[in-house]
């Protein structure tokens, strides 16, 4: 799938207005702060939060093709802002599976929604689930992973790794719901 | 490289958009394709990464949101030339703090603003500029008048024959002064959106006339008028013949 990559430009210095960046970045941002947050409102306000702060500080970045990344670090930083008012949520304790890196069926994930998915993550360890949720929204290289969540690019593949294996953990270990069973595929 | 530690390296293999610059990866590919079990493993941890960032996709993105974004996105401020040193964040922050006090002592020695339509007006566009968030998306009206009902809003407001051309977006309820108003959102049809604010006449002192006054507020165009026991704010982006088109 081929990522539309050109924007509309405003004449001031090559940036890109501000409505093509909406059009083009506001769905997978959105995806990736319900990936993050879990809830529709927090969402919304960490992608309103994200377009408010390019709209004041955007004309700080020199290189418009570093727009997209900018914005994802953006809104990892104001989500990791926002954590710091919260107390963590308790998730599962499953080090000691994680260890055998399990076999997982494919009809098992066939059997989940995407809010069962954006759920599942929310109880992987919280410090791998952004690195996890770029790992699937994107086609971002590890390299590039690391420069939006400023981690080195060794602790990206370790969180990773960590937190593939506790998905599929969670995978295995999730119920399937009557009503989905039922339902078969659909 | 043994069977387990090819599984580590391959857990961060992406079907279809890898590379294989990886020299660890490439040993494990290969490792993959002699060893059936491993290579069993291998299938199947592609297909549950398929089957996973599918489902990734699938995360459906509030109708709303563009909307919002776009609104806010106008009255944002655009990039900004060099300032002059009376407008570095220091004096500005001095000159706030001057400005507060002034206000605070105005406040502590007149009496309270009254409840006047020209604050009710300047809060509702306001909201709509910054703070405004739908509780209900849906094109039904219908379900905004329950919804309005239930929260003790005017639910009996009558809709412009000019509006009722326009895409109905969804609804919201606000506040002013403890008084519930009801925002009924309207799509223009190029991404911008107009606002029906609804408020009962008894909460205002000074509520508008009956027939439709246009005034600008902030960077909206405003009209407003009253009609048996509600008093209306339409607001939207300026626009030749606004009276006209939508009322």
């Amino acid at each position: 799938m081929a990522a539309r990559t050109s924007y509309s430009e405003d004449g001031q210095r090559g940036k890109p207005d501000f409505q093509s960046l909406v059009d083009l970045h506001y769905g997978p941002l959105y995806r990736f702060a319900m990936s993050l947050t879990r809830t529709e409102n927090d969402a919304c306000d960490l992608v309103q939060q994200t377009f408010l702060t390019w709209a004041t500080k955007g004309h700080q970045l020199q290189d418009p093709a570093k727009v997209k990344s900018w914005l994802y670090t953006t809104l990892h930083r104001a989500f990791l802002e926002s954590r710091r008012r919260f107390t963590r949520f308790p998730h599962l304790e499953i080090s000691e599976a994680e260890a055998e890196l399990p076999s997982v069926e494919p009809d098992l994930v066939s059997h989940l929604d995407a809010q069962d998915v954006v759920q599942l993550l929310g109880q992987v360890d919280e410090q791998f689930q952004a690195a996890v949720a770029l790992f699937y929204l994107e086609d971002y290289s590890y390299n590039e992973i690391a420069g939006i969540l400023e981690i080195p690019l060794g602790t990206v593949k370790s969180r990773i790794a960590r937190g593939l294996a506790q998905l599929k953990v969670l995978v295995l270990r999730k119920p399937a719901s009557p009503s989905k069973e039922k339902g078969g595929a659909a | 490289m043994n069977s387990s530690e090819a599984r580590e390296v391959l857990l961060l293999y992406r079907p279809g958009t890898a590379k294989l610059a990886d020299p660890q990866m490439v040993e494990a590919l290969e490792l993959a394709r002699q060893d059936p079990e491993l290579g069993r493993w291998f299938e199947q941890h592609c297909a549950f990464q398929k089957a996973m960032r599918a489902k990734f996709q699938q995360i459906e993105v509030p109708a709303h949101l563009k909307a919002s974004l776009l609104i806010r996105g106008t009255v944002a401020p655009e990039i900004l030339p060099p300032q002059p040193w009376w407008r570095s964040p220091i004096w500005l922050s001095a000159a706030a703090v001057v400005l507060l006090l002034i206000g605070l002592t105005g406040v502590w020695l007149k009496p309270r603003v009254p409840d006047r339509f020209a604050n009710y007006q300047a809060r509702m566009v306001s909201q709509a500029l910054r703070e405004y968030r739908m509780d209900l998306v849906t094109n039904d009206m219908h379900q905004i008048r329950q919804f309005m009902a239930s929260r003790g809003a005017p639910d009996d407001y009558h809709v412009p024959q000019g509006l009722e051309h326009l895409q109905l977006t969804g609804g919201g309820l606000l506040s002013w002064r403890s008084n519930p108003v009801a925002m009924v959102c309207f799509d223009r049809g190029d991404k911008q959106m107009l606002f029906l604010f609804v408020l009962k006449r008894s909460a205002l002192k000074d509520p508008p006339p009956e027939a439709p006054q246009v005034s600008k507020v902030s960077q909206m165009v405003t009209v407003s008028w009253t009609h048996g026991d509600n008093t209306y704010v339409l607001a939207g982006p300026e626009e030749a013949g606004f009276v006209q088109k939508y009322l």
